[in-house]
């Protein structure tokens, strides 16, 4: 027997469907997993039938809509609804045991959802690079034009701005804010003497 | 009949040092439904991927529990390795399951020592964990450290283990077989072990299907599910591979699943180590995993099947890790277990499923 894994994307409204259509096949539960996005709540359900496992996925769940809950057909979930609950602050609706909140003993409510400047820093850095990349890119896909002199210069100039805030981005974000700092000082510093040249 | 009445059980207790909190509602001596209470440790460990990079995170992972950390960095690395399409050189992959099935000898070892300890079998107890020593030197020489090892990397391993190491633990393997089947014999032959195992705690195979429970737990009850048969990494090499499955479905069952395993284990280990290929334990890998990239992968724990999931976000950090520990899965299993059971016998199955909730809290 292969082991293979498998990605599909689900509407909420599909659940209680798909969660009844596993059951009759014989499918059997492997977990319930939550990750915080800009977007909401992406909820992926697994279940695993000789040697597949498929992870279907809930995009975008908002604080205000209702999961029902798959206990019904399989028990299991349980402990992964009422963590989902207690970690992301999902609504999920009908747990065959469910401890209203109180599964974990947490000194934050939600702690998943809170976005840590760690994980603020990687998302900008990672949006700053895509966004360099594609620029870069399409400078290319232009520099083949006959007018490409001006465009590269605008581009390179712009490239080298976004890494640099894509390197503050990934740095500590009190470092970054002292490396601005500095930089912002260097930049007066530099205006003032042009200044006093002219 | 008598009136109903809830007692606490745990989460501290003598039998159990897991820190797992029961409700047990009883009429007379019979337990008629038991409510699982757990969250007393969680630590956060999956949240600690947005401030360790993926290369670091190996270490946190290995964290997650004492008994089956080389597991926890292994899957960790494979759903990581799959994340970003890195192909393991095959020597690395014999080693990653040389030492994996070397930890499952020591769980198990670790576990029959404590079930001994819980039905009061003293001198059993400390039999089995001075046999499990042995195991832990083997990781000692062949790592430097006998419970976290630090020898995975993403990408295969950091230590390689040289010929004349890997015929040493052929040589200690052996010695351990024999002494450990005069303490199998104890187990599953012994008047008063059976006493208190046979016919206890009972779990049909259509509740454990139901139930979705996985490990040995599930296969006592006759599941022939073992991620182990899926032929991930070397463990496909294998000539042949059948999970171990009992059709009592109780503590006896339970035990002697995991008794034989180590039998198992060892034949797997000197397998491995006779067709061990020369070359890298190791590819370097550069990069980040892409953003939104997704990877998923199972590995057999000793206590079942352990999920990991990964999502990447382009920078070294990765949005997301998520491991479903074999405990959290079992809980639905030990509820339906306990259900009709004696008082005297709620830690003797409670201990049959061998639950870790410092795994399932991480």
């Amino acid at each position: 027997m292969g082991f293979a894994t498998e990605f599909t994307t689900l509407a909420l409204q599909e659940l209680p469907e798909l969660s009844n259509q596993r059951k009759a096949d014989g499918w059997r539960f492997v977990q319930l997993l939550a990750v915080n996005t800009d977007m909401g709540i992406d909820l992926i359900y697994s279940f695993m039938k000789d040697g597949l496992l498929v992870n279907s996925e809930i995009k975008g769940v908002t604080k205000d809509q209702v999961v029902p809950s798959i206990t019904n057909n399989f028990l299991a979930a349980f402990v992964f609804e009422n963590e989902v609950h207690d970690l992301f602050g999902v609504n999920i609706e009908g747990i065959a045991i469910d401890f209203g909140g109180n599964f974990y003993a947490l000194a934050q409510k939600e702690p998943m959802t809170v976005i840590s400047p760690e994980q603020k820093a990687a998302r900008e850095k990672a949006r700053k690079i895509a966004e360099a990349k594609a620029a870069k890119e399409k400078a290319s896909k232009e520099g083949a034009t006959p007018e490409q002199g001006k465009p590269q210069a605008v581009t390179s100039a712009h490239t080298a701005d976004d890494d640099l805030e894509a390197k503050l981005a990934g740095m500590d974000p009190e470092k970054a804010a002292k490396v601005r700092a500095a930089m912002a000082t260097k930049a007066k510093k530099e205006a003032a003497r042009d200044g006093e040249g002219a | 009949m008598g009136k109903a009445t809830i007692i606490p059980f745990g989460p501290q207790h003598p039998v159990l040092p897991e820190p797992l909190h029961l409700d047990l509602v009883v009429e007379d001596e019979k337990v008629i439904e038991a409510i699982p209470q757990i969250g007393f440790v969680h630590r956060g460990l999956e949240k600690l991927v947005e401030t360790r990079d993926y290369n670091q995170f190996i270490y946190v992972a290995e964290r997650i529990c004492g008994i089956c950390a080389f597991g926890h960095s292994y899957g960790y690395a494979e759903t990581v390795e799959r994340l970003m399409g890195v192909e393991v050189p095959e020597r690395g992959q014999y080693l990653r399951v040389i030492w994996h099935e070397l930890s499952r000898i020591h769980s198990h070892i670790l576990w029959l020592g404590l079930a001994a300890d819980a039905f009061g079998y003293e001198s059993l107890f400390m039999h089995c964990w001075r046999l499990r020593e042995r195991v832990l030197d083997i990781f000692e020489k062949t790592t430097g450290g006998r419970v976290i090892f630090s020898v995975v990397k993403v990408g295969g391993v950091v230590r390689d283990i040289d010929a004349a190491q890997l015929a040493e633990i052929i040589r200690v393997l052996e010695g351990i077989k024999s002494d450990y089947r005069q303490l199998m014999d104890a187990f599953l032959k012994d008047s008063s072990v059976m006493n208190r195992t046979v016919g206890v705690g009972y779990l049909s195979f259509e509740d454990a299907t139901n139930l979705s429970m996985v490990g040995p737990f599930a296969r006592a009850s006759n599941v022939a599910y073992d991620v182990r048969s899926l032929g991930i990494g070397a463990y496909g090499t294998l000539s042949d591979f059948q999970p171990i499955v009992d059709t009592q479905g109780d503590c006896y069952a339970r035990m002697k699943v995991r008794a034989l395993e180590v039998l198992q284990s060892i034949d797997i280990i000197e397998e491995m180590i006779a067709r061990i290929p020369a070359g890298d334990i190791s590819v370097p890998v550069k990069g980040n995993p892409a953003e939104g990239a997704e990877a998923a992968c199972v590995v057999e724990q000793p206590r079942g099947e352990c999920y990991y999931y990964a999502r990447g976000n382009g920078s070294k950090n990765l949005e997301r890790m998520r491991m479903r520990t074999p405990t959290s899965q079992n809980l639905a299993g030990m509820v339906k277990a306990l259900e009709g059971c004696d008082l005297a016998d709620v830690n003797m199955i409670i201990l049959t499923i061998d639950p870790c909730i410092s795994c399932t809290e991480r």
